[in-house]
């Protein structure tokens, strides 16, 4: 019983990509406005609040990496930005984390598969606690000997070493991460940890916590990251820290 | 004719030593026995001059004492070249050499004014005359010569080794220096690799040699430049075509729902994979501004297995001798994500990965059972646009970029990829790192 609708910002100068996607997205129960580039956004943005800005990277004028940052620099900021890239690769993807974005979406895209993304961005900034809820530029979290950069995905030993994580582990990982000391039990951690790729093939999360445990070298008898409780779910029992060193 | 030919030796090197040394020792040994033979015929004017003057002396002083005393005073006229011999001396044949007439004549001037005198030659070495006289008593004396140069001095054999051996090291140093720019030219040639940045040439030195690393670094910008701008054009193209097939995209997604619309969708993907592969490829070839960074390859091999498992594929991992590596892991990823979807598209669908270590050497294989790949057509499989007869099917949309991507990058961060055909059947892609 959801009365609120959700009001959607689109800024890209190709006018028939805009006028498509808005389509669609109204269609499908979205509020849209649209703006050519970056001036337009500001002007709506001045007056107006929206519930999420999808942002093209190639605009005239300001790119959409400088409007990303500036919206996160100003009373936008804790409005979640989807942005369009052209490029598939990590670079991109990491430079757009980087500046703020919440996620991003190659060019050429599908309709659909913007309206999934829009919808687990809301999502998921919705669900956050407050505290975790804004996605800093270069965001590092750091617990016991490790730290994990939120931007590219991965743990960073005490000796430097990136250690790689699934997007499931990874997930999984944030859940507990921006939930410590929180008991969750496995249907939350189920729900929380469906990020974008909602729709793919679900791991058991008791798998997915053994796997975890070997990444953060925790020893399944005596963790001291992730404890099991018996018959409620599990907890992260390490208190975590945000910092802000990568550079 | 002798089927053995003389051959010249290989190398630039050996022979220009070669013609150098045989040049240098033949023009040395010439100026040895020209300065060899002056000295021998300034030695014989001399030797020559002295004997007659000295023959002529001791003859008369011999002939003037009294025969007795004659023998105490041999050693006082004796010389090096020739003694006297109070008798009759040997007997001899009257041929002689040049040399023997030469001597024989002086003789005969110095002495045979004043007494009756025979020049002959003793055979033997054929050096050795006997002049016979008679004094002025009547006894016999005999002018034994043995004309012999004053020997070579010892030193001499010395110096001649010592020089040859100088002669050998300047030529050989010489020879060095002269091949030297040549053999880096072609090392630098051979290493020429217009997807990564390598040193040019050094242009100092020699006139000839700069001109030649010049006009060799000025060839090596020109290739460069044009895979530059091969690359650019590709990733142009590539880049220009987004914002159209976005937009075909989103008009088909928008359209009723229809055969038409189902195939246009699909061939929308086609087209899309395309650009997003030759961007891929352009860029893989331009070298990525990415850092290396040092990461735990067990970890990074296993989390790249989980994603596929996740979504529902069959990717599996064998031995994972991980460790850490220092490397740029979007590439490894990308070269490793290439190889996983070749092995699931073309494999059979199912792909395994193994990680161990030869000695410094990690290798990453990336394994199928699928029907691998004709041995002749391993290596061409690895260029861009390169498929397999058959292979070229709407169903798999395989591009034919996936396996060069994977081969230009796995070459930009320092390794290599090279498929081979797995006992049993099925493809392995081995990626040697480090």
């Amino acid at each position: 019983m959801e009365s609120h609708v959700d009001h959607v910002l689109i800024v890209d100068d190709d006018r028939e990509i805009r006028e498509l996607v808005s389509t669609y997205l109204t269609k499908n129960g979205l509020r849209v406005t649209m703006a050519p580039d970056g001036r337009h956004m500001r002007q709506f943005l001045d007056a107006n609040t929206v519930d999420l800005i999808v942002l093209d990277v190639m605009l005239p004028g300001d790119d959409g990496l400088v409007l990303c940052r500036e919206l996160r620099a100003g009373k936008h900021k804790s409005t979640p930005v989807l942005m369009l890239t052209a490029r598939d690769d990590e670079t991109d993807r990491i430079i757009g984390l980087e500046m703020g974005a919440d996620d991003y979406l190659t060019k050429p895209f599908a309709a659909r598969e913007l309206l999934a993304r829009i919808k687990a961005v809301l999502r998921r900034t919705r669900m956050l606690p407050p505290n975790l809820q804004i996605t800093e530029a270069g965001q590092m979290l750091a617990f016991g000997d490790w730290q994990l950069d939120t931007t590219a995905r991965h743990l960073i030993d005490n000796e430097g070493t990136i250690v790689a994580l699934s997007g499931a582990e990874y997930r999984l990982l944030r859940v507990f991460v921006d939930h410590p000391q929180r008991v969750l039990n496995r249907d939350q951690l189920l729900n929380l940890t469906q990020g974008r790729e909602a729709d793919m093939f679900e791991r058991s999360v008791d798998l997915l916590v053994s796997r975890l445990r070997q990444r953060l070298k925790d020893d399944a008898r005596e963790p001291a990251y992730i404890k099991t409780v018996r018959s409620e779910g599990y907890v992260f029992s390490m208190p975590v820290e945000i910092t802000e060193a990568r550079q | 004719m002798s089927t053995r030919r003389w051959r010249w030796p290989h190398t630039m090197g050996s022979r220009l030593f070669l013609i150098l040394l045989a040049g240098m020792i033949v023009a040395h040994l010439m100026s040895f026995a020209v300065l060899f033979s002056e000295r021998y015929m300034s030695a014989r004017q001399v030797m020559l001059g002295t004997l007659e003057t000295d023959v002529a002396t001791s003859v008369a002083i011999l002939d003037r004492i009294p025969a007795a005393e004659r023998p105490q005073w041999l050693p006082r006229v004796n010389r090096g070249n020739y003694q006297y011999i109070l008798g009759p001396g040997s007997p001899g044949v009257p041929e002689m050499t040049q040399r023997g007439r030469d001597i024989a004549e002086r003789i005969m001037e110095a002495t045979g004014t004043h007494y009756p005198v025979t020049v002959q030659s003793i055979p033997g070495d054929g050096k050795q005359l006997q002049a016979h006289l008679t004094l002025s008593d009547g006894s016999p004396l005999t002018i034994d010569v043995h004309p012999r140069m004053t020997p070579i001095a010892e030193w001499l054999p010395y110096v001649l080794v010592l020089q040859l051996l100088l002669l050998i090291l300047c030529c050989w140093f010489a020879v060095r220096l002269s091949i030297r720019p040549l053999v880096a030219l072609a090392d630098a040639a051979d290493a020429l690799n217009p997807n990564t940045r390598s040193q040019p040439l050094d242009e100092h030195g020699p006139t000839e040699l700069a001109q030649a690393a010049r006009a060799f670094n000025a060839m090596r910008d020109r290739i460069a430049h044009f895979v530059e701008e091969r690359v650019q054009i590709l990733a142009a193209i590539s880049h220009d075509l987004q914002t159209p097939i976005t937009r075909m995209k989103l008009r088909a997604e928008m359209a009723e729902d229809s055969e038409e619309k189902r195939k246009l969708v699909s061939d929308l993907a086609e087209i899309q994979t395309l650009v997003r592969e030759g961007l891929a490829y352009a860029r893989s070839t331009g070298g990525d501004s990415e850092e290396a960074s040092r990461i735990d390859l067990g970890s990074f091999v296993e989390s790249l297995v989980y994603d596929y498992q996740d979504t529902g594929k069959d990717v599996t991992i064998g031995e994972n001798a991980g460790g850490a590596i220092v490397t740029r892991r979007n590439a490894l990823r990308r070269v490793l994500t290439n190889l996983i979807d070749n092995a699931i598209k073309y494999g059979g669908g199912a792909a395994e990965v193994g990680v161990r270590r030869e000695r410094d050497t990690v290798v990453i294989s990336i394994m199928d059972r699928g029907p691998g790949i004709p041995e002749d057509k391993l290596e061409a499989v690895l260029q861009p646009f390169v498929r397999l007869e058959g292979s070229r099917n709407r169903e798999t949309g395989g591009t034919g970029l996936g396996l060069a991507i994977a081969h230009q990058l796995a070459a930009a961060i320092g390794g290599s990829l090279t498929l081979r055909n797995r006992e049993g059947g099925g493809l392995a892609a081995d990626i040697r790192l480090g």
